[in-house]
């Protein structure tokens, strides 16, 4: 007798959809299972087993083939457990197909029958949306936001009763969980306060542009100068996401197993800080059969920050160059590629040499020869990704700091949040993103500030790409300050100078 | 001018021409004397400078009035100390040529600051391109290039002083031989268009030929013309170096341009840096020294020029509006964080970096990685 049971696994940050087929013969008891099971898979025939019998059912001493169809891709996970049990009771007459048609499965099963939530279940069950879902009571609310009809029970001998009407779905009204958008309002305290950050009114505006415009920021400063504070108080202005995105978001996170249960829709922006001793893979991508997301997925939508960025490896930084220009990442194994939404901001901060004091002439104690081998490590294509490089001095003295006080994020949330909004009435999310070709009309520049530019380019400290990268951040420091649509030369000027560049590393950028 | 001048110039230029002689022997017959006295005491055969009579059978075959009209038919002015043309940096000079004669405009030195471009005859084509570069922007920049019409770095220095353009100052040179005599003559239509812009130069009476000496003595001349020496190119032991050896003992500064240390071309100016010469990259390296030379003798700074305002004088910022002067003044002499400008100025971020960036084309700040100093 054959049972067909529809299913799921994750490839990347989408499901695909997967049909168990169960074949139980006459021959050697036992259990066969092909179609490309990866080691969690091929290890659910002890599960099924164990699960089954402890829940009063009867173990078919007879030869049981498991099929999963389509036979030429590699399955990931352990939610298939709950589809094969159910292929085993249908295919051995235990359960009849009637209770079961119109019905998917996604679960792991415990030795003791319990069913368990998997990591991506709302992928899973978006890609099944077509039928009634389901799944562990767990993962219930995550599966509903993909906005089909889905259903629960907790364990496998619950879940019979319920599919031959024996049992009511008792689930909780199946409502649409809470996924309005709460506007803006006070980010959660767990992201910090800008107010903690005394003075570095530089660090700062950088800080705010970077959040307002989307620009890649790069701090560069001694130790304790306050780098990672500043970094991490980004998270706190960054604004809601807003819906296609925050569902974008929630999806890659099921998919990489990072939804806490029961979180609903992520609408705060993410904010990842992987080690420096993250591998290529971890950030990008692409590691078991499934080809779950890495860091820089995770940041999707939110912030990437790396700190100590001179002690990434070269090969992990460099693999973010193309993931950085095109928001997506493409990642292809032998088993196949994917590619996956990856649009982040990326906030890196650094020494600026290995001492570290480098700075104002005559403060490093480095060798010319050991600050050029660290500013090396940087390529330049991948520094030029950063609109924005400044240096964060340590907090000058108090009396200045007195003068400096720390604007807290709630009003600074505020000007980033209109920013934002300026830059989508130009047709983009941030100004970051606005295509070469609009900036005549989105940025146009006073007499003032063409010649300033101009002076830049002809001697050479500016190249054409530098010169969109620049008019895009001063249209966002322009935005900030709310003045006007025509750039003039102060926010230009601002521009060159919160662009800084390589020289910030090798201290010899004296003209 | 007195009356006398025609016949005061018609004396010296027949002292001059008489044969043995010397730079030297000439100063000393014309010490304390004019040169119709000096005359008169030679063909009378009682000089006190010239016990021996050495040259007073040759005088008395001279008319002094031929002579000058020889020099006047060949375009070459003879011109004494204190008389006009002759250039004031001479005047007290212990090495001063006592007559020197002059074909083109030598008030061309005058109220404007000199810079010798000096340096080997067999030059590389760096040396060539470096002299070259020296002298077009020295002399855009209203500087008036000095050198010696010889071959290699001190013609490609005069080629790129005349390609200056109009407006730029015209160039000067310094010869060893009689200036009917060009040497060499290759260098003959460079010789003549400097000599139609600017000056050129000598001590030796018309006629005289190049002779192995005659050289390193007009280099005194060079050196003493110039606020400061360049020496681009000199093989060790170079002629060059006896310009940069006389400009020394003139406490004349001396700057020298690097080269690279397995050309032969460049050991003695490799030398001369060693020795603490100033190392010269451009011509604004060659501005800032002539700037502080003249400052040290208390003379105004350089000409103002597009080119050199660039180093304008650093003590005072000029005409500057309110905002860009609060900004100078909160700028150290040291690097001065931008932030920590920011912090004293309490001026917006945009205002402030447009306000510097003003300053800094104007020449006023410098700016580095994250900082600015006053220039």
């Amino acid at each position: 007798m054959i049972a067909s049971i529809p299913s799921a696994v994750l490839l990347g940050v989408d499901g695909r959809p997967v049909s168990v087929e169960v074949h139980v013969s006459n021959g050697l008891p036992g259990l066969t299972m092909v179609g490309l099971p990866d080691a969690a898979v091929r290890e659910s025939r002890d599960r099924v087993r164990a699960a089954l019998v402890s829940s009063g059912f009867l173990w078919p001493r007879r030869r049981i083939t498991v099929n999963l169809a389509p036979s030429g891709m590699r399955k990931a996970g352990a939610g298939l457990d709950l589809p094969v049990a159910i292929g085993v009771l249908v295919a051995s007459d235990i359960l009849a197909p009637g209770a079961v048609s119109g019905l998917a499965f996604v679960g792991e099963l415990g030795l003791d029958g319990s069913v368990r939530d998997v990591p991506g279940t709302l992928v899973l069950a978006d890609a099944l949306r077509h039928l009634r879902v389901v799944v562990a009571e767990a993962g219930l609310d995550e599966a509903r936001l993909a906005g089909g009809d889905c259903v629960s029970a907790p364990t496998l001998a619950e879940l019979v009763a319920r599919c031959t009407g024996r049992r009511p779905w008792s689930d909780p009204t199946p409502s649409v969980p809470s996924i309005a958008v709460a506007d803006g309002g006070r980010p959660p305290p767990d992201e910090g306060d800008l107010a903690d950050v005394l003075g570095q009114p530089v660090a700062r505006r950088a800080l705010e542009a970077a959040a307002a415009g989307g620009h890649h920021l790069l701090l560069v400063g001694p130790p304790g100068a306050g780098k990672t504070l500043l970094a991490t108080r980004l998270a706190g202005l960054l604004p809601d996401l807003d819906l296609p995105m925050a569902r974008q978001v929630t999806r890659i996170h099921s998919a990489a197993g990072a939804l806490p249960s029961g979180a609903g829709l992520v609408i705060r922006p993410p904010f990842r800080a992987p080690h420096h001793g993250v591998s290529a893979v971890a950030l990008i991508g692409g590691g078991s059969a499934a080809m779950r997301p890495g860091e820089i997925g995770l940041a999707h939508g939110g912030a990437l920050f790396l700190d100590e960025l001179g002690e990434f490896p070269v090969a992990v930084l460099d693999a973010l160059r193309q993931p950085l220009e095109e928001g997506i990442v493409r990642v292809s194994r032998s088993r196949g590629s994917i590619s996956y939404p990856a649009r982040f901001l990326l906030v890196a901060a650094m020494n600026p040499c290995p001492c570290g004091e480098a700075g104002v002439p005559g403060s490093c104690r480095c060798s010319p020869a050991s600050r050029a081998r660290y500013a090396r490590r940087l390529s330049g294509p991948l520094l030029d990704r950063f609109d924005l490089a400044v240096r964060v001095e340590r907090p000058a003295a108090s009396a200045l700091v007195a003068r400096c006080p720390g604007e807290g994020t709630g009003p600074v949330a505020v000007r980033v949040r209109s920013a934002r909004q300026r830059a989508a009435a130009r047709g983009v999310a941030v100004n970051a993103h606005l295509p070469a070709r609009v900036l005549d009309e989105a940025a146009p520049l006073d007499d003032g500030a063409r010649v300033l530019l101009e002076r830049h380019l002809v001697t050479g400290r500016l190249s054409a790409r530098g010169l969109h990268r620049v008019r895009r951040l001063a249209r966002t420091l322009a935005d900030l300050d709310d003045d006007g649509d025509v750039l003039s030369d102060l926010h230009v000027a601002e521009a060159l100078f919160l662009r800084g560049g390589r020289g910030l590393l090798l201290g010899e950028d004296v003209r | 001018m007195s009356g006398a001048v025609p016949r005061d110039r018609s004396c010296a230029a027949a002292l001059l021409g008489l044969p043995g002689m010397t730079p030297v022997r000439l100063a000393r017959l014309l010490d304390g004397m004019g040169p119709r006295v000096a005359w008169a005491a030679v063909r009378a055969g009682a000089h006190p400078a010239d016990p021996s009579r050495r040259f007073t059978a040759a005088a008395r075959q001279v008319d002094p009035d031929e002579v000058v009209t020889r020099y006047a038919a060949a375009g070459v002015d003879v011109l004494l100390p204190g008389w006009t043309g002759y250039p004031a940096a001479l005047v007290g000079d212990p090495g001063a040529p006592a007559v020197l004669c002059a074909s083109g405009d030598p008030t061309v030195l005058e109220a404007r600051p000199a810079v010798a471009v000096v340096g080997t005859r067999s030059a590389t084509p760096y040396g060539a391109k470096v002299a070259a570069d020296l002298g077009r922007r020295l002399a855009a920049a209203e500087v008036v290039v000095v050198s010696g019409l010889a071959r290699g770095i001190d013609a490609a220095a005069h080629s790129g002083a005349l390609a200056a353009g109009p407006g730029a100052a015209p160039p000067v040179a310094v010869v060893g031989t009689g200036l009917d005599v060009p040497y060499p003559r290759e260098n003959r239509a460079l010789w003549a268009r400097v000599a139609a812009a600017g000056a050129v130069l000598s001590e030796a009476a018309l006629g005289t030929e190049a002779r192995p000496m005659v050289f390193p003595a007009r280099n005194r001349i060079i050196a003493a013309l110039a606020d400061v020496v360049v020496v681009v190119e000199s093989h060790r032991a170079g002629g060059s170096l006896y310009t940069a050896e006389a400009a020394a003992r003139r406490s004349i500064p001396v700057c020298a341009v690097p080269g690279s240390v397995y050309s032969a071309a460049s050991a003695g100016t490799n030398e001369l840096l060693v020795d603490g010469c100033v190392p010269v990259r451009d011509a604004d390296d060659v501005l800032a020294a002539v700037a502080l030379a003249r400052q040290g003798r208390g003379m105004v700074g350089p000409a103002s020029s597009p080119a050199a305002r660039g180093r304008a004088d650093p003590g005072d910022p000029g005409p500057v509006d309110r905002l860009e002067r609060a900004v100078w003044e909160a700028v150290d002499d040291t690097p001065t964080t931008v932030e920590t400008v920011l912090l004293r100025t309490d001026l917006s971020l945009a205002a402030l970096t447009a306000a510097g960036e003003e300053l800094v084309e104007r020449g006023l700040l410098t700016a580095g990685a994250g900082w600015w100093s006053r220039a």
